[in-house]
């Protein structure tokens, strides 16, 4: 059964006739183009295809797409604004911390969601945010070090300008 | 009348009344009742202050004689210490009376004696005045300051200057030093008064102990002291009246000198003036000439407050031209014309006439097509009142005709025209009147007409309704200056309305072929009236409504019978015969609405509506263990669904669980919970369902194994199980318990799947009622003492559950109560409090959650942080699948589940069914707002590995319970289930 919904995605509103239970992420990817967002597993459990809704993390391959109308939606492509990548983008380029670069998509939100909440994380707090994403690459050690840079150009961005 | 205004409109409230910090919850005696003569109630013996000693936050006990209350930091730990405080109460003992009923009896003996010559049996009627109208306009706060020898209070009143009297004998206060704030513009409808001086009264005798403010919050439980007030004022007419139709003989008896009953918190404390009353035969004015007439008053010997002699002149016009319209009716006279031949004023006469000209009295209305649950009626009073020095002579001549029309359904009365003649003074603005008496007689606040709470009323009547504006509403909360009330009406002067209460009372009699010999005319009790054959309010006595008899209710009877019920008398088989389908707008569209809140409780749409079907066209599978059955169409489909369904048959099959055609229905239908559902809201579903789009579909054919296919073997289960009584509701538990009660029992029909079910399909009773049951491959928890949530729910968790969803203390609604859940997104609020109310009290769950409760939740929290050692196998299972979303990863995240699994009531649960279930089907509730879903695991996970999840789950998040056996064959026998029960969500 469709339904006309209206969806904030990207500072932008779209309209979409879709079924009220289909997966955000498969709207998100099929309807509006934005592959930022991954399909790793489809069950919540790898953290592949993660977006921000009103800043906070989230799933979205296990979020039925009328459970979020009326709220924000950022993807990784939202992250970007007006050509300036997000800081946690940079620290990721600067590392380098990527093999196969399946699952960046959800670190980088997962650490962004987590700088909105705790501008200054320790490195436990870090490893605590990024437990349950996957990565069948094994890159985890230069992801963390992209991690903590992430967390130093952020604060120092936020003292210039503070973001958000 | 006196024009002193207690009342501090337009100042500046103060701060302690706005902000009040203590809040008070009064205990009332088991039993206390004004009896007409005496207030009489249990002693208090003894208080046992231990019994709330222990419960969290400061709590103080004010007892003054037999005045109990509790007062705490907020309601509902004041609400909880008031359940907790144990008392002794001594019954009172029998209580006195005076002569007065005795003669009024003899009068009637007299006048009986008197008639045995003459041709007509002598006419005697009593009319009656409640103590208190109401319990209140609408839920609110009542703050009372008693300090520094001045007391102030924001109160919600419409009888200030009584309140006033009231509180300056609880004070010993001057009249000047007490302030109201927030009291309704003066003399908002002179028709007597409501609980809020109780509450106010209350509030105060709390403060006057404590030296500082307290709030009380009044609402629909305060129509226990309505109920216990009673009657207040009582006046009893004899007539005799001649061949030739003409009265000859006239008694007038008034018990009282009005009726201004003291407030109940000053009756218990023993402050209440002590009442003297004499009789006195001085002649009260009539205006009308009978060749004999007799008036007796029992009075106040100090003399009465000029605020009751205005009460009093609205009794005496209501109880005299009640009682002339019942006689002229009874004697087949134009109740108008009774009226001018006894008439000796030729200003009067005039006037009469004129009124009934402009009304075209006595002429048949138009003849327009009216929908037939709507009734009309016309009715006549008249009142000649003294002028501004007493002098009744020269007073001011009033004639009014009413026109009313009653939904006979919901019962709501509504005045659609009123034609006023007055003969002196300023011209009266009939169009004013008519919209103030709307508002004030028959809107959101009304007085007369106004709301008592009845279990099958809709909304708690503080919501304005639709049509009829509710231009009397206040604010709930303290706002920041007096009551805006000046878009309102000009006050009218009390007496002005004296002949408005019997108007309405003749009108409604003459639509209705009720009588009611007591205001007010509450929607409730004019539908009860009209539905209830052998009306129990029938009777002089309690000045309850009575029917007429005669020609004229023949015909109102004969229209009745398509709508009436006659439970028991009908034929338990045989086909009702079919009738045309009724038109979509047949019935008004208030009646429809109700039916459609009345469909949305009992969520119709969620059996009767197939995966991906159309709304209530049937077709849904239902696995039993008797075989496949499946749900019917509900739509106004002639060839195959209820189009051709009478009234009648209709209510059968609901009731009795017998369609149409006389064939039984099964009792998947639960007709078991739907014979509770009030007649009114029968009707009203029957008028939604056959106003919704007719859809033609054929229910495939049910698929029962044999005996079961036997439908006429379902008159003995009927006999056995089967009790078809509609809900009573108990006199001893509160109007919040009983909607709640016959929402839960009826329409809810919440014990369809939490009680469990016996060999025979049928539900058991006694201590086994909502004690939980398996439902669709779940698991339905038992809603009463044997709830097993890891910590106990409250009343204010049960309501956050079934009002949004889900409890931050105990997870959210999922499997066949997510949709149940949605469906009650229709309800009023009210509704949905009552609900949660009734299962609490089912539960024994306290009103809110106290800090314990937090403290405990905590506890749970920190030992489940990390899972047993040996079982390694689970514990990836989980990592892997479920800690994302169930464990705190310190990131805020909007899909993990919002309640910790350590507070999941399913993992405290003595089955793992709802554990196993979750896994293998997820959790969705799309159509709550707010709650998340959860996939279904059954295509990632093995028997085995669900099993051991299962497992891992009850061992680290019920770390105190036994852990569960036969998992493994729970999983498979699920799993099975589920597979051949076609899955909404695949
Ligand atoms: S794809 Fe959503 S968590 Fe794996
Ligand atoms: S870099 Fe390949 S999945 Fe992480």
């Amino acid at each position: 059964m469709t339904q006309t919904l209206t969806l904030t995605v990207n500072r932008q509103a779209h309209e979409l006739a879709v079924a009220p239970d289909t997966p955000l992420l498969n709207v998100l990817r099929n309807d509006l183009a934005l592959n930022g967002p991954k399909y790793g597993c489809g069950l919540g459990e790898c953290g592949a295809c993660s977006v921000l809704v009103d800043g906070m993390m989230a799933r979205a391959c296990v979020l039925p797409v009328s459970a979020v109308v009326g709220h924000e939606i950022l993807t990784l492509e939202g992250l970007v604004i007006e050509g300036r990548l997000d800081p946690v983008q940079r620290a990721f380029i600067e590392a380098q911390a990527a093999q196969c670069g399946y699952c960046l998509n959800g670190m980088i939100i997962s650490i962004r969601a987590l700088l909105n909440h705790t501008p200054r994380p320790s490195m436990a707090q870090l490893r605590a945010a990024l437990e349950y994403n996957l990565c069948r690459c094994g890159t985890h050690m230069e992801i963390l070090e992209a991690a903590e840079l992430a967390v130093t150009i952020n604060a120092g961005e936020s003292l210039e300008a503070p973001h958000e | 009348m006196s024009d002193r205004q207690p009342t501090a409109a337009g100042a500046e409230l103060p701060k302690a009344l706005a902000s009040p910090e203590r809040f008070g919850v009064v205990v009332r005696p088991p039993h206390y009742a004004w009896d007409g003569e005496h207030f009489a109630s249990d002693h208090l013996v003894a208080i046992e202050r231990d019994s709330v000693a222990g419960l969290p936050g400061r709590i103080e006990v004010v007892v003054e004689g037999d005045f109990v209350a509790v007062v705490a930091d907020s309601l509902t730990a004041a609400q909880d210490a008031a359940r907790n405080l144990r008392l002794e109460w001594r019954t009172a003992s029998g209580k006195g009376h005076d002569g007065s009923p005795a003669m009024v009896a003899e009068t009637a003996r007299e006048l009986a004696n008197e008639a045995s010559s003459r041709a007509l049996p002598p006419h005697r009627h009593d009319y009656g005045w409640p103590s208190r109208l109401r319990w209140g306009d609408i839920p609110g706060w009542v703050v009372a300051d008693c300090s520094d020898h001045c007391l102030t209070l924001w109160v919600q009143t419409l009888t200030p200057e009584a309140l006033s009297q009231d509180l300056m004998a609880l004070t010993g206060l001057p009249a000047e030093r007490i302030t109201l704030y927030g009291a309704s513009p003066a003399r908002a409808s002179g028709l007597g008064r409501h609980c809020g001086d109780d509450a106010a009264m209350d509030a105060a005798l709390m403060s006057r102990h404590l030296g500082y403010p307290v709030a009380v919050w009044l609402d629909a439980a305060y129509d226990r002291d309505r109920r216990a007030l009673g009657q207040a004022q009582r006046i009893t007419l004899n007539a005799n009246v001649a061949k030739s139709g003409e009265i000859t003989d006239y008694h007038y008896h008034q018990e009282h000198a009005s009726g201004n009953i003291a407030a109940v918190g000053l009756w218990l404390c023993g402050k209440a003036p002590g009442r003297r009353i004499m009789t006195d035969d001085r002649a009260l004015f009539s205006p009308y000439a009978f060749r004999k007439a007799h008036h007796a008053e029992r009075r106040d010997a100090q003399g009465a407050d000029p605020h009751s002699e205005g009460l009093a002149e609205i009794q005496q016009a209501f109880a005299r031209e009640s009682f002339l319209d019942e006689v002229a009716r009874d004697t087949g006279q134009d109740p108008l014309a009774l009226r001018l031949r006894h008439l000796d004023d030729a200003r009067g006469t005039e006037l009469i006439s004129s009124v009934s000209r402009r009304a075209r009295w006595g002429e048949p209305p138009s003849p327009t097509i009216t929908p037939p649950d709507r009734l009309h009626g016309r009715g006549f009073a008249y009142a000649q009142l003294p002028d501004r020095h007493q002098r009744i002579p020269e007073g001011v001549r009033s004639a009014w005709i009413a026109d009313v029309e009653v939904n006979r359904v919901t019962g709501e009365v509504a005045l659609t025209r009123l034609v006023v003649g007055q003969d002196a003074g300023p011209e009266v603005d009939t169009s004013r009147l008519q919209q103030t008496l709307q508002a004030r007689v028959l809107g959101s606040a009304r007085p007369l007409l106004g709301h008592t709470p009845a279990f099958d009323e809709w909304g708690d009547g503080s919501e304005s309704s639709g049509s009829h504006g509710g231009a009397l509403m206040e604010t709930t909360t303290p706002p920041e200056t007096g009551a805006g009330s000046t878009s309102l009406p000009m006050p009218l002067h009390e007496a002005d309305l004296s002949p408005g209460v019997a108007v309405i009372a003749n009108a409604l009699f003459d639509a209705t072929g009720v009588r009611f010999r007591q205001p007010p005319f509450t929607a409730s009790r004019v539908r009860r009236a009209l539905q209830d054959p052998g009306n129990p309010l029938q009777g002089a006595d309690n000045g309850g409504p009575a029917r007429r008899s005669g020609r004229r209710w023949l015909k109102v009877a004969a229209l009745t019978a398509v709508a009436s019920t006659a439970a028991m008398a009908w034929p338990w088989k045989g086909a009702i015969a079919p009738i045309q389908r009724p038109a979509a707008n047949l019935y008004s569209a208030e009646t429809i609405e109700r039916g459609r809140l009345v469909a949305a409780a009992g969520d119709c749409a969620a059996c009767h509506t197939a995966e991906g079907g159309r709304e209530n066209a049937g077709g849904r599978a239902f696995e039993t263990p008797f075989g496949t059955l499946y749900s019917t169409n509900l739509t106004p489909d002639e060839g195959t669904g209820i189009g051709r369904w009478s009234y009648a048959a209709f209510e059968r099959a609901m009731r009795h669980g017998i369609g149409r055609d006389g064939r039984h229905l099964y009792p998947a239908f639960p007709y078991t919970a739907f014979a509770k559902i009030s007649d009114a809201d029968m009707q009203a579903l029957y008028a939604y369902l056959m106003a919704q789009p007719a859809v033609s579909a054929e229910a495939p054919a049910n698929a029962l194994s044999f005996p079961f296919n036997m439908r006429p073997l379902l008159a003995g289960w009927n006999a056995l199980y089967h009790d078809p009584r509609p809900f009573e509701p108990s006199p001893t538990q509160s109007d919040l318990y009983n909607r709640g009660a016959y929402l839960a029992e009826g329409l809810g029909h919440c014990s369809a799947c939490h009680t469990p079910r016996n060999a025979m399909g049928a539900e058991r009773r006694g201590e086994h009622a909502l004690a939980g049951a398996m439902v669709d491959g779940w698991e339905a928890p038992p809603l009463n003492q044997l709830s097993r949530s890891p910590i106990p729910w409250s009343e204010a968790a049960l309501y956050d559950y079934l009002r949004h969803g889900g409890s931050s203390l105990h997870g959210v609604a999922s499997g066949p109560m997510a949709p149940v859940v949605a469906g009650l997104g229709e309800l009023p609020e009210y509704d949905v409090r009552a609900l949660a109310h009734y299962v609490a009290v089912q539960m024994g769950a306290p009103a809110g959650d106290s800090d314990a409760i937090s403290a405990e939740a905590s506890a749970l929290l920190a030992a489940a942080r990390s899972g047993p050692s040996d079982m390694e196998e689970g514990e990836r299972l989980f990592e892997g699948a479920c800690a994302a979303c169930h464990l705190d990863t310190g990131t805020p995240s909007f899909s993990s589940a919002k309640t910790s699994l350590a507070l999941n009531t399913n993992l405290y649960s003595e089955h793992p069914d709802n554990v196993i279930q979750s896994i293998l089907s997820g959790t969705h509730a799309e159509h709550v707002p707010g709650v998340g879903n959860m996939p279904s695991f059954a295509d990632s996970f093995s028997d085995s590995q669900v099993a051991t999840l299962t497992a891992y789950l009850r061992a680290r998040f019920a770390p105190d319970q036994a852990p569960w056996q036969d998992i493994a064959s729970r999983v498979a026998t699920i799993r099975q289930y589920n597979n051949n029960t076609p899955s909404p969500h695949p």
